[in-house]
């Protein structure tokens, strides 16, 4: 059996690891560089909480491949549990906090509600009056750029092939099969084709003569001048879709959740650092005084009803692994590691809820 | 003692450390300099760009011109927050 995967992101990656720990013959197709999705331009928040109770667990286990992964590959993720907080500015948005904490409770996540106030505990210079409330959960920041090398690194290892600058133009189908996919001019036969082509995932799926579609969303960050250790957990304000967090280096990593785009493009706006720079100098006043020296975007895609798209489809032998959303580095392992196992057995009722059968697209 | 070339003065980088990157693999630009943290100092790789893609060239056999300038990231010159933050009312 051979299965060629399209995209080396977080979803693609972490699936080609799998299968080849299963003995699989697999090869990765990614059109430039490995972190030039998503994944590698990605804030590395990792959270435990979220109002989906099938996401809660799907972060907790993604948690455990990480932590395992790094050991196994001999790379370190650089993953620092100082926790997360989500902060709120209205009661409406508090009460999602409080909904999200009552899922993460009944799947043994340690998550609570705090006051203002009580942000104080873990970001001294915090200001309690930018926000009605806040919770804190388990979890952290991990770094983005050692978790794909680290993968890639034991995908290689296990004789995965990993081709840069490789698009893939053409899926080549018989009789409703795959048969394999044209890239650079070249043949390459498969009997699996895997879509991991994040925010390209309408693209690909087109290529296939399968309809899917996802939403495509921009987010942009910036980065500061390093400071001392200073702030430890992961913020990030749900009503304005602000986050921030320090990274190893020390430099405070922020940005502002995406909206909806066109197609993916990733240009980096003016009006973004000035948003940006007036809520997080909101919540933390100290930070007034810093400098931003780099910004940047990135684009992910996301399915209508916001579920992951993972699984089989209408044409044999093509698969789904799109729609990872803005949470998908707290959720891809999990759901790759469960992925593999519905390409090598057929089946895999863990994951039945994801099936892009679902989606019920017409063309 | 062994010479120490150093190619990236910001991040204290030598050529050896930038050639070693290369022979495990991250040897397109995008890679290497994530890889090493080499260009992504103080200077932003005004001082040792060059060096790299020199290197890169010559341990790769492409040119220069097929690996291509790193995409310059905004805002060249570093801004602060406060003059952002007071750059727009609401
Ligand atoms: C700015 C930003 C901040 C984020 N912060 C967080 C966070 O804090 N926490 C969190 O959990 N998630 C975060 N996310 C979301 C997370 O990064 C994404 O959900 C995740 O990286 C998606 O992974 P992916 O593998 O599906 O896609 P990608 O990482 O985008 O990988 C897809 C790859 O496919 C390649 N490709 C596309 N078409 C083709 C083709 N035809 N042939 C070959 N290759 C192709 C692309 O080049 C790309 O490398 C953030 C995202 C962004 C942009
Ligand atoms: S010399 Fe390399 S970043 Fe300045």
């Amino acid at each position: 059996m051979r299965v060629a995967i399209i995209g080396s992101g977080i979803a693609g990656i972490s699936l080609a690891y799998f299968l080849a720990r299963s003995g699989i013959d697999v090869v990765v197709f990614e059109k430039r560089y490995p972190l030039y999705g998503a994944s590698g331009r990605s804030s590395g928040g990792i959270t435990l909480q979220f109002d989906k109770p099938e996401f809660v667990d799907l972060a907790k286990e993604s948690l455990k491949i990480y932590d395992r992964v790094q050991s196994e590959v001999g790379f370190n993720f650089l993953y620092r549990h100082d926790g997360y907080i989500k902060v709120a500015r209205n009661r409406e948005d508090l009460e999602k906090l409080e909904k999200e904490v009552r899922v993460a409770k009944t799947k043994g996540v340690k998550a609570k509600i705090i006051e203002p106030e009580d942000v104080k505990e873990f970001v001294p210079d915090f200001n309690p009056d930018a926000i009605e409330g806040a919770s804190y959960s388990e979890g952290g920041v991990i770094f983005p750029w050692p978790v794909i090398w680290g993968f890639a690194k034991g995908c290689k290892e296990m004789g995965v092939e990993i081709k840069k600058m490789s698009e893939v133009s053409e899926i080549i189908i018989e009789k409703g099969f795959v048969k394999g996919v044209k890239v650079n001019g070249e043949v390459y036969k498969a009997d699996y084709v895997v879509n991991a082509a994040g925010a390209w995932s309408n693209e690909v799926s087109s290529l296939a003569g399968v309809g899917l579609d996802n939403r495509i969303i921009k987010e942009e960050v910036c980065v500061s001048e390093s400071l001392k250790p200073y702030l430890d957990p992961y913020i990030l304000d749900v009503s304005t879709g602000v986050y921030l967090s320090q990274s190893v280096r020390g430099e405070i990593v922020g940005g502002i959740l995406g909206s909806e785009v066109e197609k993916p493009e990733t240009s980096s706006t003016f009006e973004f650092l000035t948003k940006y720079a007036k809520r997080a100098s909101e919540l933390i006043p100290k930070l007034k005084g810093l400098t931003i020296l780099r910004q940047w975007a990135g684009v992910y895609d996301v399915a209508k009803d916001e579920i992951p798209v993972v699984g089989l489809t209408s044409v044999s032998g093509f698969i789904q692994f799109n729609g990872l959303g803005k949470f998908g580095m707290c959720i891809a392992p999990a759901l790759a590691k469960e992925l593999a196992i519905l390409i090598i057995r057929g089946e895999n009722r863990k994951i039945e809820k994801f099936s892009p059968l679902r989606l019920k697209i017409h063309h | 003692m062994k010479s120490r070339k150093i190619v990236c003065r910001c991040e204290d980088i030598t050529e050896e450390e930038i050639i070693h990157a290369i022979e495990e693999g991250y040897d397109d630009i995008e890679s290497l300099k994530r890889y090493t943290g080499a260009t992504t100092g103080a200077c932003q790789g005004k001082g040792c760009l060059m060096h790299i893609l020199r290197i890169l060239s010559q341990k790769t056999g492409k040119s220069p011109e097929e690996i291509g300038i790193t995409t310059q990231r905004p805002p060249v010159n570093p801004v602060p927050f406060y003059v952002l933050a007071e750059g727009e009312k609401e």
